[in-house]
This record gives structure tokens, sequence and C-alpha cells, in this order.
């Protein structure tokens, strides 16, 4: 527990603060960032708002050696955003789906994956960093 | 904060890079009445298939606000395909 949620709360045993302050005074403290002190460790990094992709690979197969270059970065708030436009589909819809995917021999059940989970896989995607060293190719999916 | 400017741009293989930016503001505002058709499309179409035009609008809004900060760049060989959205 931290220093001034402890004051907080000592304030609220004493009776110097009501319980609504204290919660209001709680939630104030949650939402603004500490202050470091001088001469103490850097804190850990701002999260990360971008998702990378990026992709170099030389192609043989061209005479002129077209190497492939791609470069994507999209807004992880864009990620939630089409999590929570995929959670409006109609339960008859992911119904639908689920039979289509049965049929094509891959059985996950789509009516399962709440958007609560999804929300929580993009919240730790940041800590998702994928690096594939190939001769032909290069690969790296890394959070900014 | 909503998109402000999208820049489209092509390379063909032996061709010279084209690059096109788009304002968006100015454009949506020329295009608002087809906007407003599309949206009543959408409404339509919502409540033919029983989803909630309001989750939906919100959604749609949600999608709209956080597309600024994309980039998509594919290069292959002398061709080239970029999109970005600020």
């Amino acid at each position: 527990m931290n220093e001034q949620r402890r004051q907080v709360l000592q304030m609220l045993a004493e009776g110097k603060i009501s319980a609504d302050e204290a919660d209001r005074l709680i939630d104030a403290l949650q939402t603004r960032p500490e202050t470091a002190p001088p001469g103490a460790a850097p804190g850990p990094k701002s999260r990360p708002k971008y998702l990378r992709v990026v992709v170099n690979a030389a192609d043989p197969s061209t005479d002129e050696g077209g190497a492939t270059r791609v470069n994507v970065r999209v807004p992880l708030q864009l990620l939630r955003a089409g999590v929570r436009i995929a959670s409006l589909l109609p339960p008859q819809a992911l119904a639908k789906v689920n039979t289509e995917l049965d049929r094509a021999g891959v059985p996950i059940d789509l009516t399962e994956l709440k958007p609560q989970h999804i929300e929580d896989l993009i919240d730790h995607l940041d800590e998702v960093s994928i690096d594939v060293d190939d001769p032909d190719a290069q690969v790296q999916v890394f959070c900014e | 904060m909503i998109p402000q400017l999208v820049t489209v741009g092509y390379r063909r293989p032996g061709g010279r890079t084209r690059r096109l930016h788009v304002p968006v503001l100015p454009v949506a505002l020329v295009l608002s009445p087809l906007l407003l058709v599309a949206a009543a499309a959408g409404v339509v179409a919502c409540l033919a298939t029983r989803v909630s035009p309001g989750g939906a609008l919100r959604g749609a809004g949600r999608l709209v606000l956080a597309l600024p900060g994309t980039r998509l760049e594919i290069e292959q060989g002398a061709a080239a395909v970029l999109v970005s959205i600020r």
C-alpha cells in the first residue's frame, strides 16, 4: 500500500473525513500518476499505443530479386473498438459462423468468446514481442 | 480525435509514386448527404438483423475515433502501396 493511500485511510479511521470523501480521494490517487521522488529509479515505460507488424522478405522467385516489405502500425484502441463492434453480433449469426467453422474443421465456439476476454487479451498485447529470423525473411510483431 | 488527413500512395512497377492526400472533414462535409443516407441504411440494416442501432453507432464512432495513427505500407519489388491516417 502506498503512503498517500495509507494517509487517506488513516484520516478515515480518525473520523477526519467521511467514507465518501475517502473514496473520492483514493480514486483521485489512482487516476493521478505518482510523482517519483528525486533520485529514484525511473518507473515503468508508458503504455504502448500501437501494434507494429514489420516484415522484410527477399523474394528469390523473381529475377529482379523483388523484396517484400510490410510495415503496419495499428492503434491498439482500434483493436478495442473492433472488439466492441464484434460484440454486437447477434447470437444467431454467431451460431451460423460456428456451424461453418465446424464444417471447415475448426471446432471453435465463438459464443464462448466474451468481449471481456478479448479486451484482456489486448490489454496484455503490449507484453507480446515476436521475432522470426529466417534466411529469406524477417518478421517482427511488437507494441510501441 | 477524428481523423484529419488520409494519405493514399501507390507505385506501379516502373512508374512514379503517386500520393493522394484527402482532408477528411471537408470531404465528409461534401459527402454529408450521402453519409446521412448511409446512416439511415445502416439503421435499417441493424433493425433487420436485430442489432442495437445505438450500439452499432457507438461502435462505429469509436472505430472512427481510433483510426488516427494507422499506417499500412506494403512494398513488393517495384510496386508499393501506402495508406496512412492522421
